[in-house]
């Protein structure tokens, strides 16, 4: 036996598998067949794939490769936060001011009717107030897939774009205080009620432009050269990532900021011919299957009616934000409802606000997870396809993609 | 570009109909480039922004054109140079201060550096969508931007004397408007690499060599017979006349990069004509056309640096010397039209160079043409370089 010692143990040992590449090709190609079979943004096929392996069906991603894939996971939601960074532009936003507004006004309100509806279902007033807030996040994930898709362009895809990062800022900055509150509520300790969030917030943004900062002087020092700079780039996202979990600081927040202010202090204009193509795909499919594979199906029913209540508040909310000024900032009504149904998705950051919330806190634990995760789960399925719906109605979507 | 639907025999024989205007009135139309403000590549825009100039009130009109990357700006009439600056300057601003609210960068150029066809919106409207599928990839690949210059004419038979006559100093305007030096991410070595792409429609060229009106319209009622056209707009021709408007029509210069510079290139237009009407300089026959697409060639690939045959003389002579001598005899009709300012703006060219030589220089400089795209933009918001 020990002369054949070189040859592979049965069953073979699926510890060291590289699942990420094994679900980075069936989502792959499940996305194809529902973009060719069946219409339908490819993004549904890399969510399927996620749910199916995971643990609520097949099982194929249990929790000890769940784990190891995170650093994947998180390197992945990196870089699609750096480029959804990126499109936000302070210069609009300093040029039209009611930009500003219709995008706090959205986020306000659909807080807010979160909160009613979910106090009407008489969920407890930290557990509303927590999920309000975690459901303030768009999707990032969603909204770049489906506008590189369907190489979407016009005010309703960029008021997406921006309106989505923004929305993950106050999300984050709604949760980080949240959080801070329920410390006093649970702990005590005011030291760690005012630092904890500051230290989160500032941080993340110091962190960031530090980085914004150091990119752009690499950028100047090798010159117009594309793929030494993409590379550069790409390393100190991954860079920025790292840092961002050495520091405990945020890994969203940071990784938007950075993106932000690596070009709202682009004087010379260095980062506009450096496209993220195809690592940036890559990087979103996994971040599809993997967020999808992190949903727990199990909580679905319960969650069921809540959930519902919750995404009906949200896109209410939305859409009354936008219509409020709309005009005021430069678009038709038609438009602006069609911008709040492209901001509808949540998914992996949503998920990842629920989790840690959870885990510090056991007291919401099982309510808010429920009804987080049900929520999700029903927009990773709704949300792209109302994304879609959003640009094709706008008549943003390319006219080459519609037609294939 | 042109409908398909038939219009009533009666339309059809107004349109043929000269409308008299005073002579050498001007009006100016300007293709302008919609472009992103992240990597300066032109975008889908037009029928966002549209609605937004719509609110504001603003002199002559903004219309939609066969892209969504594409805006047109059209003056009302005028006579002096000055009044038609001072029009173009506020037209500009409101359409900048609308795009500014969009996010969108609107920029001046024959040619957009960099972008690819396959991307462009055909603009939702049946008659673009017709002429799109007529003339298929090459609608999308016409995303050039020019410059037509309307001069008045008195009646039909002038209208085609000018026509005729101008075609001498066609190569001027292509050169002092030549600003497409890039297309498709090259340096064509072209000054005007937009004039190419016009070249390939069926109906481009140059209007047949009759000199009255109503041999003009014999000419046309022939085309249309033959199913050829079916109206003045279906020819692409480098001078066409607008009998609607009583004027002749130039078309063959790139949008240039300011106002300013469009505004003293229709001045220039419009002393030449006058030039031409008071002095009746040359006699008039078709060797005029001998030399015209060499001579055309030459402006638009080597810009105010080409050289020019005479079709009068038959001397070869550098272009921008026929330029200056140009100068030269239309200076009194210049200073009777008072558009001194606009002729010096284009004598200050010969030493200066063109547009298309500002976009070489300040690629050279950048390395990137997406920062050109953005240099164009400022430049068209009129920020000082």
């Amino acid at each position: 036996m020990s002369e054949l010692s070189f040859l592979p143990t049965w069953p073979p040992d699926t510890a060291g598998l590289p699942w990420f590449a094994l679900i980075l090709l069936v989502a792959v190609l499940l996305g194809e067949a529902v973009n060719r079979w069946l219409r339908l943004p490819r993004a549904l096929g890399w969510v399927a794939c996620g749910l199916a392996a995971g643990p609520s069906l097949l099982g194929l991603i249990d929790a000890i490769a769940f784990e190891e894939s995170r650093f994947l996971l998180q390197i992945a939601a990196g870089l699609v936060l750096f480029e959804l960074g990126q499109r936000v532009d302070t210069g609009w936003l300093r040029r039209n001011p009611w930009l500003l507004a219709s995008s706090l006004l959205e986020a306000g309100f659909s807080f807010v009717a979160i909160y009613a509806v979910l106090w009407l279902l008489q969920v407890p007033p930290l557990v509303a107030a927590t999920a309000a807030a975690i459901g303030l996040a768009s999707s990032p994930s969603v909204v770049l897939a489906l506008t590189r898709e369907l190489r979407a362009q016009g005010q309703v895809t960029e008021r997406i774009l921006m309106f989505t990062a923004l929305n993950c800022i106050y999300a984050f900055v709604a949760v980080s205080m949240l959080v801070a509150w329920l410390n006093a509520e649970y702990r005590g300790g005011w030291i760690s009620v005012a630092a904890h969030p500051m230290w989160l917030i500032f941080g993340s943004l110091i962190v960031a432009f530090v980085f914004a900062a150091f990119t752009l002087w690499l950028l100047r020092l090798l010159g117009p050269r594309p793929d030494a700079q993409y590379m550069c780039v790409v390393a100190l996202v991954v860079a920025a990532v790292a840092a961002a979990q050495t520091l405990r600081l945020s890994v969203p927040l940071l990784l938007l900021a950075y993106g932000t202010l690596a070009r709202a202090l682009d004087r010379d204009r260095r980062f506009v011919s450096l496209q993220f193509g195809r690592l940036g795909s890559i990087a979103l499919v996994l971040l599809f299957a993997l967020s999808a594979a992190g949903i727990d199906l199990r909580y679905v029913p319960a969650g069921l009616l809540a959930g519902v209540g919750l995404l009906a508040a949200r896109w209410a909310g939305k859409t009354l934000g936008m219509f409020a000024v709309g005009r005021a900032s430069g678009l038709s009504l038609r438009k602006a409802s069609l911008v709040s149904l492209g901001l509808m998705p949540m998914s992996g950051l949503a998920l990842l606000l629920t989790y840690d919330t959870a885990a510090r806190y056991p007291e919401l634990g099982v309510q808010l997870t429920t009804i987080m995760v049900c929520a999700i789960a029903l927009l990773e399925l709704i949300g792209p396809l109302t994304t879609q719906f959003a640009l094709v109605r706008a008549g943003e979507a390319s006219q080459a993609s519609v037609q294939s | 570009m042109q409908d398909t639907q038939r219009q009533p025999v009666d339309a059809q024989r107004a349109e043929l109909v000269f409308s008299d205007s005073q002579a050498l009135s001007l009006g100016v139309e300007l293709e302008l480039q919609l472009v992103n403000t992240r990597d300066c590549d032109l975008t889908r825009a037009a029928s966002d922004l549209l609605p937004v100039i719509a609110r504001r009130k603003h002199p002559g009109d903004i219309k939609p054109e066969i892209t969504e990357s594409m805006i047109e700006l059209s003056t009302s009439i005028h006579t002096r140079h000055d009044a038609l600056l001072a029009e173009l300057r506020e037209i500009r601003t409101v359409i900048v201060e609308s795009a500014d609210r969009l996010n969108v960068l609107v920029a001046g150029g024959g040619a957009h550096p960099f972008q690819h066809w396959r991307e462009r919106h055909i603009y939702d409207t049946p008659r673009f969508k017709h002429v799109s599928e007529l003339y298929g990839y090459l609608a999308k690949q016409f995303t050039v931007f020019g410059q037509h210059v309307h001069l008045g004419c008195p009646d039909g038979d002038t209208a085609m004397y000018l026509l005729h006559a101008f075609g001498r100093y066609v190569p001027h305007f292509v050169a002092l408007a030549g600003s497409s030096p890039y297309y498709q991410a090259v340096d064509t070595a072209f000054d005007s690499s937009r004039l190419s792409a016009v070249n390939a429609f069926p109906l481009s060229g140059r209007a047949p060599f009759v000199l009255r009106w109503d041999d003009f319209v014999g000419h046309f009622e022939r085309m249309r017979s033959m199913g050829v056209v079916e109206s003045m707009k279906d020819f692409y021709w480098d001078i066409r006349p607008k009998p609607e408007f009583g004027t002749i029509e130039l078309r063959i210069c790139d949008t240039p990069l300011t106002v300013e510079r469009a505004a003293a290139i229709t001045a220039y237009a419009q002393a030449i004509g006058r030039y031409l009407l008071v002095e009746r300089p040359h006699a008039l026959s078709e060797d005029l056309y001998l030399p015209y697409t060499y001579n055309r060639f030459q402006a638009a690939r080597f810009g105010l640096d080409g050289e020019l045959i005479d079709p009068y003389t038959r001397a070869r002579v550098p272009l921008a010397d026929d330029i200056r001598a140009t100068l030269a005899a239309i200076k009194v009709h210049g200073r009777e039209l008072e558009a001194d300012a606009g002729l010096a703006h284009i004598a200050a060219m010969l030493d200066e160079g063109n547009d298309a030589r500002w976009m070489r220089q300040a690629y050279t400089a950048s390395g990137s043409l997406a920062d050109l795209v953005f240099q164009q933009a400022a430049r068209w918001r009129g920020e000082a370089r």
